[in-house]
C-alpha cells in the first residue's frame, strides 16, 4: 500500500507567479477563436470576405445615396398628416413623455435605494453614462433623424425632451417615498395629459400617421387589451365549463387567422355589425380589431404567468383560510403578473412591429408614408426604396433591439424562472 | 475485448501509481481551487477523498479525466500524460469510469440503450455482444430487471446503479466517483453504497469523493482529506478517524461525525 | 350563477353584432348569403390563368394555391437556415458566431412586412425589365416579373419511374443490411453513404440505358417570352426568400436556446464515456435538443404561414390577396372575411393537433 504521496511544495520548486489567467493573449485569441482547425480557417476567410465585402457596400451606400427624401418627407414619416399648423401638439405630447419615462425611471432608482438602505446595503446608482450606454440606439436615431430635419424648432423639442426626462429622473430620485408611491399615478396623469394634448384642437386620431401612429395603435392596443385578456386568461382557468369553453374558443380562433384577417374584418365588416348611432372611425376600427387580436396573446401570455405559480401558494393561502376569489386576487395574481412582464414586453415589441400591417388597410404609419414618399412626383421610379426602407427599419430596430435587450435585463433581475 | 486497454501489464500490478498528479494546480477566474496537488493511486486501491464543500475533491477527480482542465503540474494516468491532444484525453476517458452525483443518465434513452452506447460507439461492439455485457453489469449492480425501462421511470438508488453499470460497461481501469450519494434519499444510498463496496472488493481502482464515513472506513485503502483545494492529510482510515494529526482535519471531523 | 350571467353577456353581444350584421346587409342591399362565390371575379390574376371571368371560388382555391406554393418551398428553407444558423451562433469560431448574431439580432427586431419591402423593391424591382431579362450564367432568365431557374424536363416518364422506385427499394434494403452488419460486427456502418451511392448507381444506370429520360432544362428568352425551366414571379421569389429568412431568424433563436437548454451534465456524462464530440452530438445532446425545439419551431410554421397573408401588400396573389380584391368589386366583405379565417384557421388546427401529437410522443418516459 502506497501512503503518503503529498510532497511538500519546496521540493517542486517554487510556484510560478502569477496564476494563469482564463482570459488568452492575442495571438491565442486568434489561433482558438479563428484558426483553431482547417475547416474554423475556410469558414474565417469566408466570413471575413464576407464582411468586408459588406462593409465596402455600407459604406459605397453611405457616400452615394441621396437623403433629400427623407428630409423632405421627415415630417410625414414622423406624424403623418397631422395638421402642419398644429405640430406644437405632438411636441409637447413627446416632452410630456420624456417627463414620464424620466420619473418612472427616477422612481425605481429611488425606491431601489430605499430599500438597500433599509437593508443596510451600500446603493450607488449608476449613472448617466450607464442609461447612455443602456439606450443608446434610440439616442442614436433620435440624432440621425434630427441630421434630416430642415429647421431649428425639432432640435429644440428634442434637447426639452431630454431636460423633462432628466428631470423627472431627478424628481423620481428626490421626492420623498410617501409621493413616490404614487408615482404611478402621476405618470398615467402624464400619458392622459399627452394624449388630451394630441386629441384637443380639432385634430382627431383620424389625421395621426406616421411613426407616431405605430406608436399610438402599440400603446393603445395593449392597453386595450390588456383588461380583455385578462377575462380571458381567467375564463380559461375557470372550473366553469361554458366560460372556460367560450375563452378557450375565442382564444384559439384568434390565434389561428393572421391579423390581415382581423383589420380586413374592422375596415369592411365591422362597421355592419355595429348599430348606425355607433360608425367609429377607420383608425378606431383598426385599432378596436388590434385590441381583440392582442387580447388572444396576452391571455395566453397571462397563463403563462399563473402557470409560473407555484401549486404550494394557493395551497398556503387556503390553509390560512382564505377565499377562492381572494386567494386569486391577494395571492395569485400579483405573482402571475410579476411572472408575465418580460412576455409582456416581447407581446409589445412584436405589436410595434405588427402594426405595419395598417398600409393594407390604407391608414398612414411609417412603413405608408416612406412608400408615399417614393410616388410623390419629385421622387417618383427613382429607386428610391433604398434609402427610405431602411430608415424605417432602424425606426423599428432600435426600438424592437433595445426593448428586447431591457426585458431580458429585468427577466434576471426578477429571476424569473429561477425561484 | 480488454486488450484494447492502452495500459501496460507493468500498471497491474498491485502498489504500482495507475494515477499519477505532480503539482497540479487548478483555477476558476482568480480563483485557486487546487493548489500544488500530488497524489498517487495504485492498481486495486481504494482512495476516499473527504473534506468540506468547496475544498476541491470534485475538481480533482473531474481533472483526472479532463472534465476539467488544470492549469499547471502532470497528471498521468496509466502512464499516459493529459496534454491539450485529444487523442490522449480519449485514451484516458475510455479507461476511466466516472459516476457524478446527479446521475446523467440520457434521459431519451432506455436503461440498456444508457449502459450499450458508449461500448458500441466507442469500442465498436457487436451490438449482441454489448447488451450481454450490459445485462452482465446491471446483474452486478443489481437491476437487470430494469434494462427496458427509461431513467425516468427509475427511484434516484436504481438510476444511480445504472450509471455505475454504465460506466463499468466500458471496462475501465479506473472509476471515479464524484459524491454518488448525496442527491440521494436517505433509503436509497444503502443500495448504491453496497454496488460500490462490492466493486471494491472485487479488485477495482477507484477514487471515490464522498461524506460517506462508513463506507470510508469499511473499504478505504487510504482517506485523503483536502480542505482549501489543498491536500492537508492522508492516512488509512484507522489512523484517520482514531488519530487524526492536523487541527483542519480534526475541526472537520468533530463536524461531521 | 356567475357562469349564466357571463354567458347570457356573451350569447347577447353575439346576437346584437349578428342582428345589426343582416339587417344592415339587408338594408344596403348586400346578399346575406354564399351564391355570390359562382359570380366572376372581374381582375385578371398574373401568373395564373384566372381571368376576369372566373368565379369568385375558382379564384380563391387557386389563391390557396398560391398560398401553399409559399409554404410547401418556404417551410424547408426556413428550417434549414435557422438550424443552420442557430448552431452558428454556438460556434467556437468568432467570426462566424458574430455573423449569426448580426444575422437574428438584425432580422428579428425588423417587421416582416419591412423585409418582404425591402425584398421586392429594393432586390427585385430594379431587375431589368421582362424585355431585357438578364441570363446569368445562361441558367438563369431573370427580369422583375419573373425568375426561371433550371428544372428537371421528363421526355419518357413511365419505365424510368419504376426505375427510380426500384432504386430507392434497394437503397433502402442496402441500409438495412449495412444497420444488421454493425449490430453484429460493431463496425461502422455508414448507411447513408452506402444507400445514396446504391440510389444513384441505380438510378444513374437506368438514366444512361434508357437514353436519358429527364434532362436538365435551361429557361430561354425570346423577345419577352420565356421557355423552359421553372419560373416564378417575381413577387413570389420576394415573398419566400423574405419570409422564409425572416422566420429563419426566430428559428435559429429556438434552436440555439434549445442545445443550451440540454444539462450540462449530460456533455459531462458523455465526454466521460470518451464519447467522440460527433457522437456527443448525434446520440446525447441533438436527440434531446430536438425534443426541446420541435414544439416552438412547428409554431413558427405556423407563424410563416400566417405571415404569408402579407403578400397583398406587394401583390402576390394568394388566398388574402384574392379575397380584398373581390371585396373591393363590390363583393359582400363579412362573407369573405369569413371564409378567409375559415381557410387559415383549418389550417392552423390541423397544425396544432398534430404538434400535440407529436408533443404527446416526445415526452420521456417516466413514472
Amino acid at each position: 500500500m502506497t501512503l503518503d504521496d503529498t510532497r511538500p511544495a519546496e521540493l517542486l520548486g517554487p510556484a510560478p507567479e502569477p496564476p494563469p489567467e482564463e482570459d488568452l493573449s492575442p495571438s491565442e485569441w486568434v489561433r482558438i477563436r479563428l484558426f483553431a482547425t482547417w475547416y474554423d480557417t475556410l469558414f474565417t476567410l469566408l466570413f471575413g470576405a464576407g464582411f468586408v465585402w459588406a462593409a465596402r457596400a455600407l459604406i459605397r451606400y453611405l457616400i452615394s445615396a441621396d437623403f433629400t427624401i427623407l428630409r423632405v418627407n421627415l415630417a410625414l414619416l414622423m406624424v403623418g398628416r397631422f395638421p402642419r399648423d398644429q405640430l406644437w401638439r405632438p411636441a409637447v405630447a413627446l416632452i410630456l413623455t420624456g417627463l414620464l419615462l424620466g420619473l418612472l425611471a427616477g422612481a425605481a432608482i429611488g425606491s431601489a435605494r430605499d430599500r438597500a438602505a433599509e437593508a443596510g446595503e451600500e446603493f450607488s446608482w449608476d449613472g448617466w453614462l450607464a442609461v447612455v450606454r443602456r439606450f443608446w440606439p434610440i439616442l442614436a436615431f433620435i440624432v440621425l433623424t434630427l441630421s434630416f430635419t430642415q429647421t431649428v424648432s425639432p432640435w429644440l423639442v428634442a434637447a426639452a425632451t431630454l431636460a423633462a426626462g432628466a428631470f423627472g429622473h431627478w424628481m423620481g430620485r428626490t421626492i420623498p417615498a410617501g409621493v413616490r408611491r404614487y408615482s404611478w399615478l402621476i405618470a398615467i396623469a402624464l400619458l392622459v395629459a399627452a394624449f388630451l394634448v394630441l386629441i384637443t384642437g380639432g385634430v382627431g386620431w383620424e389625421d395621426w400617421g406616421g411613426l407616431q401612429l405605430n406608436i399610438f395603435l402599440t400603446v393603445a392596443g395593449i392597453a386595450l387589451a390588456f383588461p380583455l385578456g385578462l377575462l380571458l386568461a381567467l375564463g380559461r382557468r375557470s372550473s366553469l365549463p361554458a366560460l372556460q369553453g367560450a375563452s378557450v374558443t375565442y382564444i384559439e380562433f384568434i390565434r389561428g387567422v393572421p391579423l390581415i384577417t382581423l383589420l380586413l374584418l374592422g375596415a369592411y365588416a365591422l362597421g355592419f355589425m355595429l348599430p348606425d348611432s355607433l360608425q367609429p372611425s377607420r383608425t378606431t376600427r383598426i385599432l378596436i380589431a388590434i385590441a381583440l387580436f392582442e387580447a388572444a396573446y396576452i391571455a395566453e401570455v397571462v397563463r403563462g404567468g399563473f402557470n409560473a405559480v407555484p401549486p404550494g401558494q394557493v395551497e398556503a393561502s387556503q390553509a390560512l383560510g382564505m377565499p377562492p376569489w381572494k386567494t386569486t386576487r391577494l395571492i395569485v395574481l400579483p405573482q402571475a403578473l410579476r411572472a408575465t412582464i418580460p412576455a409582456m414586453v416581447g407581446q409589445f415589441i412584436s405589436l410595434y412591429k405588427d402594426t405595419t400591417l395598417v398600409i393594407v388597410v390604407a391608414l398612414l404609419d411609417i412603413l405608408a408614408a416612406a412608400q408615399a414618399s417614393t410616388s410623390q412626383p419629385d421622387f417618383l421610379a427613382q429607386g428610391l426604396h433604398r434609402v427610405t426602407l431602411p430608415f424605417v427599419g432602424l425606426a423599428f430596430w432600435v426600438g424592437s433591439y433595445t426593448m428586447s435587450r431591457e426585458a431580458r435585463r429585468l427577466e434576471k433581475r426578477l429571476g424569473v424562472g429561477e425561484r | 475485448m480488454t486488450n484494447t486497454s492502452v495500459f501496460s501489464d507493468a500498471t497491474r500490478v498491485k502498489g504500482e501509481p495507475i494515477i499519477y498528479l505532480e503539482g497540479v494546480d487548478k483555477y476558476f477566474g482568480s480563483f485557486q481551487a487546487l493548489k500544488d496537488i500530488n497524489m498517487r493511486v495504485g492498481h486495486q486501491e481504494v482512495v476516499v477523498v473527504i473534506g468540506p464543500s468547496g475544498s476541491g475533491k470534485s475538481t480533482l477527480i473531474r481533472c483526472i479525466n479532463r472534465l476539467e482542465k488544470h492549469d499547471r503540474g502532470v497528471i498521468r494516468v496509466g502512464g499516459v500524460e493529459i496534454s491539450d491532444d485529444i487523442r490522449n484525453i480519449q485514451e484516458i476517458r475510455r479507461e476511466t469510469g466516472m459516476v457524478f452525483q446527479q446521475f446523467n443518465l440520457f434521459p431519451h434513452l432506455t436503461v440498456l440503450d444508457n449502459v450499450t452506447l458508449a461500448p458500441r460507439e466507442v469500442r465498436h461492439m457487436p451490438r449482441g455482444e454489448a447488451e450481454a455485457l450490459a445485462m452482465q453489469m446491471l446483474e452486478r449492480v443489481r437491476i437487470p430487471e430494469q434494462a427496458r425501462k427509461y431513467p425516468g421511470q427509475l427511484s434516484g438508488g436504481q438510476q444511480q446503479r445504472v450509471a455505475i453499470a454504465r460506466a463499468l460497461a466500458m471496462q475501465p481501469q479506473v472509476m471515479l466517483f464524484d459524491e454518488p450519494t448525496s442527491a440521494l434519499d436517505p433509503e436509497m444510498i444503502k443500495e448504491v453504497l453496497d454496488a460500490m463496496v462490492e466493486l471494491a472488493k472485487s479488485g477495482m481502482t477507484m477514487i471515490v469523493v464522498t461524506h460517506e464515513m462508513g463506507f470510508a472506513r469499511a473499504v478505504a485503502d487510504r482517506v485523503v482529506f483536502m480542505s482549501d483545494g489543498q491536500i492537508v492529510e492522508v492516512g488509512t482510515p484507522e489512523h484517520f478517524f482514531t488519530n487524526p494529526q492536523e487541527d483542519r482535519t480534526k475541526l472537520f471531523l468533530s463536524q461531521i461525525l | 350563477m356567475i357562469q349564466v350571467v357571463a354567458l347570457a353577456a356573451i350569447v347577447g353581444v353575439l346576437y346584437v353584432l349578428w342582428f345589426n350584421l343582416i339587417n344592415n346587409l339587408k338594408r344596403q342591399g348586400i346578399t346575406t348569403n354564399f351564391a355570390f362565390l359562382d359570380d366572376p371575379i372581374g381582375v385578371n390574376i398574373a401568373g395564373s390563368d384566372i381571368s376576369s371571368g372566373a368565379s369568385i371560388q375558382r379564384g380563391l382555391l387557386n389563391g390557396i394555391k398560391n398560398t401553399f406554393a409559399l409554404v410547401v418551398f418556404g417551410l424547408p428553407i426556413l428550417t434549414v437556415v435557422g438550424v443552420l444558423v442557430g448552431i452558428a451562433r454556438l460556434s467556437t469560431n468568432w467570426l462566424v458566431a458574430k455573423a449569426a448574431t448580426l444575422y437574428v439580432e438584425t432580422l428579428r427586431n425588423i417587421p416582416p412586412l419591412l423585409v418582404i419591402f425591402i425584398a421586392f423593391y429594393v432586390l427585385v424591382l430594379p431587375l431589368p425589365p421582362p424585355n431585357q431579362a438578364a441570363t446569368p450564367l445562361g441558367l438563369f432568365v431573370i427580369s422583375n416579373l419573373r425568375i426561371s431557374v433550371p428544372w428537371f424536363e421528363t421526355v419518357e416518364q413511365t419505365s424510368f419511374t419504376w426505375f427510380l422506385v426500384a432504386a430507392a427499394v434497394v437503397a433502402v434494403a442496402i441500409m438495412w443490411w449495412r444497420s444488421r452488419l454493425y449490430d453484429q460486427t460493431g463496425q461502422p456502418h455508414h448507411r447513408i453513404l452506402w444507400g445514396a451511392g446504391a440510389f444513384v448507381a441505380i438510378a444513374g444506370g437506368a438514366w444512361l440505358l434508357l437514353g436519358r429520360p429527364v434532362r436538365i432544362s435551361v429557361p430561354t428568352v425570346e423577345g419577352r417570352v420565356v421557355t423552359g425551366g421553372l419560373g416564378g414571379l417575381g413577387s413570389y421569389f420576394a415573398m419566400l426568400i423574405a419570409l422564409s429568412l425572416y422566420t429563419a431568424s426566430h428559428v435559429a433563436e429556438i434552436v440555439r436556446g434549445s442545445i443550451q437548454a440540454v444539462p450540462k451534465g449530460q456533455t459531462e456524462a458523455a465526454n466521460a464515456l470518451a464519447l467522440s464530440g460527433f457522437q456527443r452530438l448525434r446520440h446525447v445532446i441533438l436527440p434531446q435538443a430536438m425534443r426541446i425545439a420541435i414544439p416552438p419551431i412547428i409554431n413558427q410554421y405556423l407563424n410563416y404561414t400566417k405571415n404569408t397573408s402579407l403578400a397583398i401588400a406587394i401583390g402576390y396573389a394568394e388566398v388574402t390577396l384574392i379575397a380584398f380584391q373581390a371585396i373591393g368589386n363590390g363583393n359582400p366583405a363579412p362573407q369573405l372575411i369569413l371564409l378567409l379565417m375559415a381557410a387559415y384557421l383549418a389550417f392552423s388546427l390541423t397544425i396544432s393537433l398534430i404538434l400535440n401529437l407529436f408533443n404527446r410522443r416526445l415526452r420521456y418516459v417516466g413514472r
